[in-house]
């Protein structure tokens, strides 16, 4: 018990005697845990998002409303036919109107202003595999009852893509600012058993064990590396608020995550910058206790 | 207590510290460790505190085996032992007691015992008037008591002490001399490394003579108890 009171006590003398140091160490592994949490919660957003979107309509064909609808018949049960489609709907134009009055209710006028007979049957194709719209596109090319073809996959493939380089960017920068907080742990730990020498010799000299010598500079990492990443991830739960409430939530994009999801991170989070500041001061007190 | 068998020491790059010593030390023992510098006293001192590891031979201390003792358990030998060194290496910022209670608290002893061992120490070494004084304000002589202070608060089997009247004046370094003398008397075996040999000669006690690494003296109050290594 004594010994525990004397370590807590050091820990907090070391903090005092380099307090600079500690806060730019404490930002950095905040910065680091930041992006972390960031970027993991927005890839599982876009993740969810474009689920939605894939699990939706995939290929909507507009047909051409001067064929006849046995034509349009004949189209819908050879798309049908395709392996690659899971299921094909008719959307008629009264349908159409239906929706669009829906989508744009708010807008009277635009509403009242428009002519609904231009607005086109259309068959809405969902695919099993969203990526293969291209091959849908390539069937149907040149068919006289297909006026127009509109593919929703090469909008979620750039956005998808849009998404993984930016987490790719993220977490790359977010490795550099850890490796940042790495070498910033291991020079503080080094200026205060600089300062410290002393005190330490004579530890080493009275019989006091390396782990005993050791601890202080480990609790303080450990310290360090707690305050950085309990504010990364309570900043990151106070953005995700936030944006769920701001005009994002309007959006077609749902911010939603689930708290079993979040959860796990925060998780992830608090142990790897538990392990992060066990290495780090284990490394940079190695030689210390060698001298 | 202290057991030297074919002790050699050479350090990286050849030079030779200690050659084929051959000693033992028994418990309540006083032993000077006399020799020119460079004569290899701080490598035997440096040997019995597991700070270096002999190249030869085989090291006994209080049952340990210095050879085959593994890093993590040098502390718990070293609790058996107080160390001294030339400087008294106190903390400035500590006051006297302070600097005694230190070694205690590193250890784990409760304020109670802190405060009834230090209490005891300051008398023994005569400071008690200096207990709240920090080391920039008391003298030399006052600052090696300290250190000696310090090495005796684990009450330690064995007190090593190298060169510890080395900054001191001829008065000053008798006092610490009967200071130790003191502390031998109460049971505590000691083996004190010193170039002066003044100081030696007037007490009678074994004295160990050590010159290029070798031991070339080992007198017991006048009797030769020479083991080898001329």
């Amino acid at each position: 018990m004594q010994k525990l009171t004397y370590v807590i006590r050091d820990t907090f003398l070391n903090i005092r005697r380099n307090p600079l140091l500690v806060i730019a160490t404490v930002l950095a592994i905040f910065v680091s845990c930041f992006l972390a949490f960031v970027t993991l919660t927005g890839q599982a957003v876009v993740e969810e998002n474009t689920s939605r979107w894939q699990n939706g309509v995939h290929v909507v064909v507009f047909l051409d409303d001067r064929v006849t609808t046995t034509a349009h018949k004949q189209l819908q049960e050879s798309l049908e036919s395709y392996s690659e489609v899971r299921e094909v709907k008719y959307f008629s134009k009264e349908q159409a109107k239906e929706e669009f009055i829906l989508l744009f209710q708010n807008q009277q006028e635009l509403i009242d202003e428009v002519d609904f007979s231009i607005l086109p049957s259309s068959l809405r194709v969902n695919l099993h595999d969203p990526s293969n719209y291209t091959l849908i596109i390539e069937r149907l090319d040149g068919n006289p009852a297909v006026r127009e073809i509109r593919a929703s996959g090469e909008a979620i493939e750039r956005l998808l893509m849009m998404t993984s380089t930016l987490a790719v960017a993220a977490s790359s920068f977010s490795i550099v600012i850890a490796f940042a907080a790495f070498i910033l742990i291991g020079n503080t730990i080094r200026l205060t058993t600089f300062a410290k020498r002393e005190e330490i010799e004579i530890m080493k000299l009275v019989g006091a064990s390396s782990l005993y010598i050791r601890l202080p500079f480990i609790f303080e990492a450990l310290l360090e590396a707690l305050i950085g990443s309990i504010i990364a991830v309570g900043l990151g739960f106070g953005l995700i608020n936030y944006l769920s409430e701001s005009f994002f939530a309007d959006s077609i994009f749902i911010i939603q995550i689930s708290d079993a999801y979040l959860l796990q991170l925060t998780l992830i989070i608090f142990v790897a910058s538990i392990f992060f500041g066990l290495v780090s001061s284990y490394l940079g007190t190695r030689k210390l206790v060698n001298e | 207590m202290i057991n030297f068998k074919d002790i050699s020491l050479v350090f990286e790059g050849g030079s030779v510290a200690l050659s084929n010593i051959n000693v033992e030390i028994q418990d309540g023992e006083f032993v000077y460790l006399i020799g020119p510098s460079g004569s290899g006293k701080t490598s035997f001192l440096r040997i019995i505190y597991r700070d270096l590891i002999p190249t030869n031979g085989e090291a006994e201390v209080t049952g340990t085996n210095i050879n085959s003792l593994s890093s993590w358990r040098v502390p718990l030998l070293r609790r058996k032992l107080g160390i001294v060194m030339q400087e008294p290496k106190l903390l400035k910022n500590r006051t006297v007691t302070e600097n005694i209670s230190f070694a205690m608290e590193v250890l784990g002893f409760t304020p109670n015992e802190i405060n009834t061992q230090v209490r005891q120490l300051l008398s023994l070494v005569d400071l008690e008037s200096e207990a709240y004084k920090y080391p920039e304000q008391i003298s030399s002589g006052q600052q090696t008591r300290v250190a000696i202070a310090r090495a005796l608060a684990s009450k330690p089997l064995i007190l090593l002490c190298d060169e510890p009247t080395g900054n001191l004046d001829p008065n000053l370094s008798s006092n610490i001399v009967v200071l130790l003398e003191k502390i031998n008397r109460a049971g505590t075996t000691v083996v004190m490394a010193t170039h002066d040999s003044g100081i030696v000669n007037r007490r009678k006690k074994r004295i160990i003579e050590l010159d290029s690494g070798k031991i070339v003296r080992d007198e017991d109050r006048g009797r030769y108890t020479l083991t080898g290594g001329l």
